[in-house]
């Protein structure tokens, strides 16, 4: 099993969880996981087109995955995902 | 006396409530919610015993949100869902720009961008995309203004609907909002070669009076020296036709207007510099015509006289229902102002709020 690790704003999405086990062996299946399991906390992360949310990042242990094959980046039990808002802002 | 004058101030941090008692002596401001996320859209809704406020939160990280207050502005708790298209639609919600009351207690419109409109029969837990608007063939040919492609302004009337996009112009339904069809005549642009087009003016705000059937205003784009007056126009015909009541007004250039809740001919508009979009001259003024859009009042007692160049935007301001009725407005430079006695005299009641979206008054 994988591992999603989210930021805190999104932690209320899940009941609190700062950490949920995924079954999932790619980056898009486990947010197709997500998108079954916590609709709205999948809402968060990805828009209504599927597409990863503009000014969110997505890492696999310590790489970002569009350095890695994005969101077909395999995943191996024990990888932690880790999802990160961008900085930006103002 | 009327127990309290509720405000709610969108800014680009989040919402603040104002709260003053019926003789509006002092107002109290509790906030930001939604902390540091723009609100660009709140209503407050007067039809239930108990008011319910409602604020969009247009977050670029996680998406967008409504927020719902139970207790006048004490608390905020998000909906269980807000506005989103089909998956299989393709678009994707950019930002909510209107919430306005439907029907009965529990109905409510929103207007999105990219424009499109949305319904919740269920206080906003749940939302359905109205197709008779964002399925229209022109919908995918509409071009974003400078602050984007939104559905800004819904009137209901009866069966009838009227929305203004920008840029898109003005569109009404007569069914209820099964069907609906640009309804432009008379309403001018001044960005393409044909000055009178059917559909694609960059409409800025319409106001409806409550009791006078078919009459309309609606701040256009104007601003144009080769196309003057198309600014400012008014409807008699439910939006069927328009013609311009801009002449007497230092510019046709602005977003909000605004008519009086107990005068159909006591109209309200503040009217901006084309090419800054900001105060003409430096001088602020609201100006109100008190005959339909005949003749102009300037109306700046209270105003700075010189050095000041604000920016008003399309909802950032109201007026109260009150016998004497107060009007309010916020910059996207942080003040928030009140107009006393229909905009006599002004008073700045905030100056240093964050840049403001939308501002909406109600006397609860």
């Amino acid at each position: 099993m994988a591992t999603i690790h989210l930021p805190t704003a999104l932690r209320k999405y899940c009941g609190g969880a700062a950490d949920l086990p995924v079954s999932a062996t790619t980056v898009r299946a486990a947010l197709e996981e997500l998108e079954r399991s916590h609709a709205s906390l999948h809402r968060n992360i990805c828009d209504e087109t599927g597409a990863v949310r503009r000014h969110l990042n997505i890492f696999v242990n310590s790489d970002h995955m569009r350095d890695r094959q994005g969101l077909d980046t395999a995943l191996a039990p024990g990888d932690v995902v880790t999802i990160l808002a961008a900085v930006s802002g103002g | 006396m009327p127990d309290r004058v509720l405000l709610t101030i969108g800014t680009k941090k989040g919402l603040f409530v104002a709260q003053a008692p019926g003789s509006r002596g002092t107002f109290t401001l509790r906030g930001p919610f939604g902390r540091g996320v723009d609100v660009y859209a709140s209503l407050i809704d007067t039809r239930a015993k108990k008011p319910r406020i409602y604020a969009s939160s247009c977050n670029p990280f996680f998406g967008m949100k409504i927020l719902r207050s139970n207790d006048l502005g004490k608390t905020f708790e998000e909906t269980k869902s807000a506005p989103a298209f089909p998956k299989e639609d393709g678009r994707s919600l950019k930002n909510i720009w209107s919430l306005e009351p439907g029907s009965d207690e529990q109905d409510l419109w929103c207007g999105v961008e990219p424009a499109s409109l949305f319904r919740s029969r269920d206080g906003g837990d749940s939302w359905e995309m109205v197709p008779g608007i964002n399925n229209h063939e022109h919908a995918r040919k509409w071009q974003p203004g400078a602050g984007g492609l939104c559905l800004h302004t819904i009137l209901p009337d009866g069966e009838r609907i009227h929305l203004g996009i920008s840029t898109g112009g003005h569109y009404l339904s007569e069914d209820g909002g099964r069907t609906f069809a640009p309804s432009n005549k008379g309403i001018g642009v001044g960005f393409a070669p044909e000055p009178l087009p059917e559909w694609g003016q960059c409409v800025h705000k319409i106001a409806r009076p409550k009791d006078a059937p078919g009459r309309l205003y609606l701040q256009n784009h104007g601003g144009f020296p080769d196309r003057p007056g198309i600014g400012v126009v008014r409807s008699d015909d439910h939006g069927r036709t328009w013609r311009s009541i801009a002449k007497g007004l230092p510019s046709d250039f602005g977003f909000p207007i605004l008519v009086h809740p107990h005068d159909p001919d006591t109209v309200y508009v503040l009217p901006l510099e084309p090419m800054t979009r900001t105060c003409p001259g430096g001088s602020p003024a609201v100006w109100r015509s008190e005959n339909g859009g005949g003749a102009w009042k300037k109306l700046a007692r209270g105003f700075p006289q010189k050095e000041t160049f604000f920016t008003v935007l399309r909802d950032s301001m109201d007026i109260d229902e009150l016998k004497s009725p107060a009007l309010y407005f916020g910059t996207t430079t942080g003040q928030l102002w009140m107009g006393h006695e229909g905009g006599e005299k002004w008073s700045c009641l905030f100056e240093s709020l964050p840049p403001i979206h939308n501002v909406k008054v109600a006397v609860v």
